[in-house]
C-alpha cells in the first residue's frame, strides 16, 4: 500500500472512530503540481488527501485559528518535521495544548515521501535531536549566505536594498507563517508607528528587519514565507542566517520540544558578549 | 566652504547606570563631544530594537545602547535579556549591511564617568571618520520625494 493510501486510511479511521473532530491535510490545488489545505470532517473526505512531494506547506498555522481547539477535542494534522517543530514552539509559547494534536508525520527526500513513526509531538524527540545534529544545509543556500557575508557592508546594504525595494508590503510572508499568530502585528500599530507603512524602500527595509527579528529563534525554516513572497525576495537567506546565529550563540535549535524556553525570553549568565564595550 | 561633518548619535541608556555615569561625567567636568542625544529609559530590558530603527529612520549616523554591567541590573536581569536581544539584532543588522561601527553597545556603571566620556569621544571620532550614513539617508530622502504620476 502506498504511503498515500496508508495515510488516507489512517485519517479515515481517526475520523470515523471520533478520536479527532477534524483532519487538516493536503488536497488538490489549482494545478496538478500544487496542493491546497484540505479540512476533512468525515471519513469520506479523507479519501481526498494527497501525500506526495508537492505537499510543501507547513499546515500548523491553521491550528491556532481562534476557537479551533477551545472545545478540547483533538485534531489530526499532516506535518513534516518542520511542522512538528512549529507545533512544539506553539506549545512552548502556550498557544496550544500538544495533547490535542494528533500528528500524521511524513518526510520528503529527493521527491520520495516516507512516513514518520509517532502521533504526538513528544514522540519525535529523537528525530528533533537528529535534525539538530545534522542540520540539513542546502548547499546552495548556505553558499549564498556565505557569499553575502563575504561582501562589504556597503555591498550587503545595496544587495538587500535592491531586494527590499521590490517588497509590496502584502504581508503574505506574515500571514503564511505559523509563528506569526499575533492578533495585532507591530506594523499595523500606528500609535506609535514604528515602521513606515508606505511602500518606500525605507519602510520595506524596516518591515523585513522586524519580521526577521521577531522570528529569530522561532523560525523553523519551513520555507513558507519564501514561497509566498510574490516578488521573490530570498527571505530564506535571512531566516537561515538568524537560525545560524541562535544556534552558534545560544545552542538553540527552535522547536526541539514543547518545554523549550524561547531563546529571546531566557538567558544564561555567561551568554557570549564579545561585542559589548 | 561647507561645515565639517558632525555626526548625530543617539544613545539609549539605562537610568540607573549609564545615565548616572553620564551625570558623573558632567559633575566631574569631564569633556565629551556634544554629538550625543541621550534617551533615558528605566532599563536596558526596555530598549526595543525598534528604538534603534527609529533613530536611523530619523537620520542618526550612529546609535549607542548602554546599561548596567551584568549582575548590576536594578531589576536583577533586564540586562541579561537585553544582551541576547542585542546579539541577535546585531547579527541581523550586520547581515543586511548596516555597518556595526555605527551601532554600539556598552556597559557603563554609575561610577564610570570617565569611561562614559572616553567612549563618547571615541565613538564620535569613529563615526566622524565614517561620515554620514549616506545609504540610509538616501532611503529616507526617497520617502520625502513628491510622488511622480
Ligand atoms: S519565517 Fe518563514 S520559514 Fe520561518 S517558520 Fe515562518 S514561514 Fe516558515
Ligand atoms: S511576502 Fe514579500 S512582498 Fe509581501 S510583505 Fe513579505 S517580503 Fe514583502
Amino acid at each position: 500500500m502506498s504511503i498515500q493510501e496508508q495515510y488516507r486510511k489512517k485519517a479515515a479511521e481517526l475520523l470515523s472512530s471520533g478520536e479527532v473532530k477534524l483532519v487538516i491535510g493536503y488536497g488538490s490545488g489549482s494545478t496538478p503540481d500544487r496542493r491546497r489545505a484540505l479540512f476533512a470532517r468525515t471519513a469520506d473526505d479523507a479519501a481526498l488527501f494527497h501525500v506526495d512531494a508537492a505537499c510543501d506547506a507547513n499546515l500548523s498555522g491553521y491550528l491556532v485559528n481562534e476557537g479551533l481547539l477551545s472545545d478540547k477535542k483533538k485534531i489530526g494534522i499532516f506535518l513534516k518535521p518542520e511542522g512538528i517543530r512549529s507545533v512544539n514552539i506553539l506549545a512552548a509559547e502556550s498557544q496550544l495544548d500538544p495533547d490535542q494534536i494528533v500528528i500524521l508525520g511524513f518526510t520528503e527526500e529527493n521527491g520520495t515521501v516516507s512516513g514518520l513513526q509517532g502521533t504526538q509531538a513528544s514522540d519525535f524527540t529523537s528525530l528533533m535531536t537528529a535534525l539538530k545534529e545534522n542540520r540539513t544545509t542546502s548547499e546552495k543556500e548556505q553558499a549564498l549566505v556565505d557569499k553575502i557575508e563575504a561582501m562589504t557592508p556597503q555591498e550587503r546594504f545595496a544587495f538587500w536594498q535592491a531586494e527590499f525595494e521590490k517588497c509590496i508590503k502584502c504581508y503574505a510572508c506574515r500571514q503564511v507563517c505559523p509563528m506569526c499568530y499575533c492578533k495585532r502585528c507591530i506594523v499595523d500599530n500606528n500609535q506609535p508607528q514604528w515602521v513606515h507603512t508606505s511602500s518606500h524602500t525605507l519602510g520595506n527595509f524596516e518591515w523585513n528587519l522586524v519580521r526577521a527579528f521577531h522570528l529569530s529563534g522561532r523560525c523553523v525554516e519551513c520555507g513558507g514565507c519564501d514561497r509566498a513572497c510574490p516578488v521573490n525576495i530570498p527571505l530564506r537567506l535571512i531566516n537561515r542566517r538568524m537560525a545560524n546565529e541562535v544556534l552558534d550563540a545560544f545552542d538553540h535549535f527552535s522547536g526541539m520540544n514543547q518545554n523549550q524556553e524561547p531563546v529571546l525570553a531566557s538567558f544564561k549568565k555567561d551568554d557570549p558578549e564579545t561585542f559589548i564595550l | 566652504m561647507s561645515k565639517p561633518f558632525e555626526p548625530k548619535i543617539v544613545a539609549f541608556v539605562c537610568t540607573y547606570c549609564t545615565y548616572a555615569g553620564a551625570d558623573l561625567a558632567g559633575t566631574s567636568r569631564l569633556k565629551y563631544p556634544p554629538n550625543i542625544r541621550m534617551v533615558r529609559l528605566p532599563c536596558t530590558g526596555r530598549i526595543s530594537p525598534m528604538f534603534i530603527l527609529k533613530a536611523l529612520q530619523k537620520g542618526a549616523d550612529g546609535v549607542l545602547v548602554s546599561g548596567c554591567h551584568p549582575g548590576d541590573c536594578h531589576f536583577t536581569h533586564g540586562n541579561y535579556h537585553a544582551r541576547r536581544r542585542w546579539t541577535v539584532f546585531r547579527a541581523l543588522l550586520n547581515f543586511t549591511g548596516i555597518p556595526l561601527e555605527r551601532i554600539r553597545f556598552s556597559w557603563i556603571s554609575a561610577a564610570e564617568g570617565v569611561k562614559f566620556a572616553e567612549l563618547i569621544s571615541s565613538l564620535t571620532e569613529d563615526i566622524r571618520k565614517l561620515g554620514p550614513f549616506e545609504q540610509y539617508k538616501a532611503m529616507i530622502h526617497e520617502t520625502e520625494a513628491p510622488v511622480s504620476l
